[in-house]
């Protein structure tokens, strides 16, 4: 069934915008944070393989930006206690895939399937990979580490930037205008 | 502990709660107003972000199997974060009945009972309808939908002053240009000898002992939501109850012991305004419209289908943390995979600003939801299915459908998602702010909860002046109907005490 995105209904949604829902069902190996030891050898791995995850997500996006994963280790957001396991479990199946390669180093097709693993795998993971994927796409189309910025991607120019009321408008709205049933707007 | 007295307390600071505070201050009464979210500078503290951090400051959610409500904490209430669009509701509306056939509103209303009213909540609210050249891209691009059809769209009517189209009203307008309380009924209240209290959320009401000899008659406990969360306690003659449709519940439900009176249908008949939403791309020979610049409501309606379904029609436009913070959308046709993220994703988001159309109707449903208090105290919202409410959903999506499908638009899938992002479950669902009628207004107390002055049956003096008040959905935003009805029960008060 078709349905949109009303403003009204999207912010129903706000109230969480993380993980919580997981934390009740979470093996131990996630509690436990079961990362992969090349986590811990390689101190840059886990930022990579993030940035790579969202080089997936959002193709296009300027996943080298210094705020482009933030999101994920913010702890306003539930996900921040998760975000190392899932890097590692990114690399997990990277790993199974071709053969030792962390989720950074593998072709871009190669990463896409190895996330539609992770969407395809038991309760928990679903829902730690389709959390990962909207609390990024929340991060970056909304822009919500810089209000100005924007998200070029999407042609949102962020906070208002001054422009011309003939932005806003058409200069011949009369042209667009359908019949009115009323006078003033209020229905009788 | 001592109490603080005073003539008036209301509770709350939104559309239901200012009215009664400012024409009871202004008659001449001590008026205090406890708002339980926190004092809002509206120059100061609004910020034009999608940030979902800064909107939980303000914007809370109570969401049912069947059923969504979105509601504001703060001072001024849902005024600071409403689309401002300002509209009389339609004479059906009143006239609504309930299964059995019995009027839904109180027999002495009808919306000319109201009309006075709403002359003085448009006058202080300054509401216009926009002229057509402020009617932004997106709504004019609606219009020109409608008028293809041969179908009617008019120019809607907005509570704001110089109004830039920065896009952001739902965050709060930080230029002052939206007519939210902040800027009329707040401040004039103040000025007339008004107290706003902010944080501190009432908790427990009851009647004094011997209440009907002496002029307190009820005693609220409030408590401080932040820093030492201190009680504080007020005795007053008369309570206004203007916390919101789930507030107002709330606390009634809560203090049900020290009320015996009190009707059994506090909590229930929640009207919803049954909304049903659908998107399409627009066909290449269309003109773009414009998601991201312009007021945040399109400028336009159609009451096309409100005779005929009970409906009006208005586009919808959505920032992007409205879109990806509420579902999952696949363009209908493209058959890549992954759909709702990878290239397909960032190629329907591309569109989003310039080609996407979002097409939103508002209908008279029955007032069929429910707030039960939990037993850990903290309300829980049901909706019960039923063939006319999902009858309801397939022939206004359909009407909906219809007439994006014969321009030649593309329609876009959504899967809706939790507050988690996982999926929702599939099945009926409605999600609103237009919640109204808790505690409605009836002509008897078996049939809600206060007369149709506002007073809470068996409680003389003890009044819910806001959205709970309010019977039936009304097709249209609600915020001007609880306004203006406020505006009356203020009146009626006046009138009884004898007051100017």
């Amino acid at each position: 069934m078709s349905q949109v995105i009303s403003r009204r209904a999207a912010l129903r949604s706000l109230g969480l915008l993380a993980l919580g829902a997981t934390v009740g069902c979470t093996p131990l190996r996630v509690v436990l944070d079961k990362h992969p030891r090349a986590l811990d050898d390689d101190g840059t791995l886990e930022d990579r393989v993030l940035r790579a995850f969202l080089a997936t997500v959002i193709p296009g996006s300027d996943a080298a930006a210094p705020d482009a994963i933030r999101v994920f280790h913010d702890r306003a957001y539930p996900f921040a206690k998760y975000a190392r396991f899932f890097a590692g479990d990114l690399c997990r199946r990277a790993a199974r895939r071709s053969g030792g390669a962390t989720f950074d180093q593998l072709s871009p097709a190669d990463r896409t399937a190895v996330v539609q693993e992770g969407l395809a795998a038991d309760g928990t993971t679903r829902k730690l990979y389709g959390g990962a994927i909207y609390l990024i796409q929340i991060a970056t189309y909304a822009s919500i580490y810089d209000d100005r910025g924007g998200c070029p991607l999407i042609d949102f120019d962020g906070g208002y930037h001054f422009r011309p009321r003939t932005e806003n408008t058409y200069p011949d709205p009369d042209s667009f205008l359908a019949s009115a049933l009323t006078a003033s707007g209020n229905h009788a | 502990m001592d109490a603080i007295r005073t003539d008036v307390l209301v509770i709350g600071s939104g559309f239901g709660a200012a009215a009664p505070a400012l024409r009871l201050a202004q008659a001449g009464l001590s008026v205090v107003m406890v708002e339980k979210g926190p004092h809002i500078d509206h120059l100061r503290d609004f910020r034009q972000t999608q940030d979902p951090q800064y909107l939980r400051q303000y914007l809370h959610g109570l969401a049912g199997d069947h059923l969504s409500l979105t509601y504001a904490e703060g001072l001024g209430g849902g005024s600071g974060f409403y689309e401002m669009v300002s509209l009389r509701a339609p004479s059906l509306a009143f006239r609504q009945t309930d299964a059995r056939g019995r009027r839904l509103w109180p027999a002495e209303l009808e919306r000319g009972t109201l009309d006075p009213y709403y002359d003085r909540a448009e006058a202080m609210l300054r509401v216009e309808q926009i002229a057509p050249h402020d009617v932004p891209k997106s709504g004019l691009v609606f219009s020109l939908l409608m008028k293809n059809l041969g179908y009617s769209c008019d120019r809607a009517r907005y509570a704001v002053r110089n109004c830039m189209g920065s896009g952001f009203c739902v965050s709060g307008c930080i230029y002052g240009a939206k007519q939210s309380l902040h800027v009329n009924y707040l401040p004039q209240a103040v000025a007339a000898g008004a107290r706003i209290e902010c944080d501190l959320e009432a908790q427990a009401l009851r009647p004094l002992p011997g209440a009907r000899a002496l002029p307190y008659r009820y005693e609220v406990r409030c408590r401080r939501r932040s820093g030492a969360r201190d009680v504080v306690v007020f005795q007053a003659k008369i309570v206004i109850l203007g916390g919101g449709t789930i507030g107002t519940a709330a606390l009634l439900l809560r203090s049900r012991p020290d009320l015996p009176r009190l009707s059994s249908e506090v909590g229930k008949h929640i009207a919803f305004n049954g909304s049903v939403k659908v998107a399409a791309l627009l066909p290449e020979h269309f003109p773009a419209g414009d998601m991201f610049a312009g007021r945040s409501h399109p400028g336009m309606i159609s009451y096309q289908f409100l005779e005929s379904h009970g409906i009006s029609i208005s586009a919808g436009k959505a920032m992007p943390l409205m879109v990806v913070s509420a579902a999952r959308l696949r363009l209908d046709g493209d058959g890549r995979e992954p759909a709702w993220w990878g290239q397909a994703n960032v190629d329907l988001m591309r569109q989003m600003r310039h080609r996407m159309i979002a097409l939103v109707s508002f209908g008279l449903t029955p007032p069929g939801g429910t707030i039960t208090l939990g037993a850990d105290g903290h309300p829980a919202l049901s909706l019960a299915p039923t063939r006319e409410l999902e009858r309801y959903v397939e022939t206004t999506h359909g009407i909906l459908q219809d007439i994006l499908v014969r321009n030649g638009c593309r329609m876009i899938d959504t899967e809706w998602v939790k507050k988690s992002g996982v999926p929702a479950d599939a099945g009926l669902h409605f999600a609103t702010a237009h919640q109204v009628g808790s505690c409605r207004m009836a002509d008897d107390r078996r049939s809600g909860v206060v007369n149709a002055a506002g007073e809470v049956f068996g409680y003389p003096g003890l009044y819910v002046s806001d959205g709970a008040a309010i019977p039936s959905s009304l097709a249209v935003n609600t915020s001007l109907t609880i306004l203006a009805n406020a505006e009356r029960i203020a009146d009626g008060i006046k009138e009884r005490l004898g007051l100017p």
